[in-house]
């Protein structure tokens, strides 16, 4: 394990991924990195569309039936996270980390911080100003928000993560009241750079960077295949 | 940061205090400090048997869903109801009202395996 300690797992999926299987990986892997067995590892992807509520979260912050999303192609599910509503589909990143952060909450602040702070550098490095609003979780810019965060603690590991708008398609946010906040707009990196909007990949690896250095832990990459689960 | 000396402590942040032959549970000053406001709390049902170190409960907060751990084997007798309409009681007054459930233990002894208050002290961040 001390050669793992020094270094956490990158895993980056390709394409886009179904919701259910990569909340079971995340369990795989939370109860692995608990017993030792794997190092902190980051899940970097973009899910399928699909609209999920937190643990707490309202269905009355559905605009339409479960039913009539899925005839839009779009899936529905109740997920282990903490905070309300959301959308996920292709062209946005999702960052799973699954961290031993140490004790229960041992540094949720911190953490939530960190998470807040990686979208935010990663907006900077596109010269798109983002922050943060008192009172509320997530990343914001001028034009709304651009980033959700959302997360669960389990014996000290950390679970779900963070999800953050670079060329999605938006309209599926008219579906939902994000993250049940009425009337708070939601953007992309797309709607304020148009033509400028740098690749997903490339947004990717700016993600992975602010992630290193915000949370003092090197990644190195893992196929999905290799992972020990 | 509050650690009262007649309770027993898990490593996890809950605290249990034995009153007659049941004990009652619930997460210490620490735990909820570091949760920040509560908004939401899952809780198990009277009846439910639970297993030491096992998820038990879902404490939500602004800032995170949290699983709350079964300090001791029992039977569950009785749960905070007043915490679905006011989880911020836990917050408020964590050793007292803000309790989350009351357990009769399939085993009384299985306390002593649990932490004391220096102990537990012990196992926080240093201020």
């Amino acid at each position: 394990m001390s050669e793992q300690a020094a270094h956490g797992w990158a895993v980056t999926f390709p394409d886009p991924q179904p919701f259910a299987p990569t909340e079971a990986l995340q369990e795989t892997l939370a109860r692995a990195r608990y017993e030792q067995r794997i190092p902190d590892t980051v899940l970097f992807l973009q899910h399928q569309s699909v609209v999920t509520l937190g643990r707490r979260g309202r269905t009355q912050h559905l605009l339409v039936s479960p039913d009539q999303l899925h005839k839009q192609g779009i899936d529905f599910h109740r997920a282990g996270r903490g905070g309300d509503v959301t959308y996920h589909a292709p062209g946005q990143w999702i960052v799973y980390p699954i961290l031993r952060l140490g004790g229960l909450g041992a540094d949720a602040h911190g953490y939530l911080h960190n998470m807040e702070e990686m979208v935010i550098r990663t907006c900077a490095d596109f010269d798109v100003e983002a922050f943060r609003v008192p009172g509320k979780n997530g990343a914001w810019t001028e034009a709304g928000k651009i980033a959700a965060i959302g997360f669960h603690l389990k014996r000290g590991i950390t679970l779900h993560g963070l999800s953050f708008n670079v060329d999605v398609d938006l309209a599926g946010f008219q579906l939902i009241v994000p993250c049940g906040l009425a009337g708070d707009p939601v953007c992309s990196l797309k709607q304020l750079l148009g033509d400028q909007t740098p690749s997903l990949r490339i947004v990717r690896d700016r993600l992975q960077h602010h992630f290193e250095s915000v949370c003092g832990r090197p990644l190195i990459p893992r196929t999905p295949a290799n992972l020990p689960v | 940061m509050n650690v009262p000396k007649d309770l027993k402590f898990t490593k996890t942040h809950e605290w249990v205090q034995l009153d007659d032959d049941s004990v009652i549970i619930g997460i210490t000053d620490f735990a909820q400090s570091q949760l920040s406001d509560l908004t939401y709390v899952e809780l198990p049902q009277a009846g439910d048997h639970i297993e030491a170190e096992e998820e038990v409960a879902v404490l939500e907060s602004v800032k995170a869903a949290s699983d709350i751990y079964a300090p001791i084997s029992g039977t569950i007798v009785e749960v905070n109801d007043a915490l679905d309409s006011s989880p911020e009681l836990i917050n408020t007054d964590p050793y007292g009202e803000g309790w989350l459930l009351r357990v009769t233990p399939d085993n009384v002894a299985d306390l002593d395996q649990l932490l004391d208050a220096d102990q537990y002290e012990e196992t926080l961040p240093n201020e």
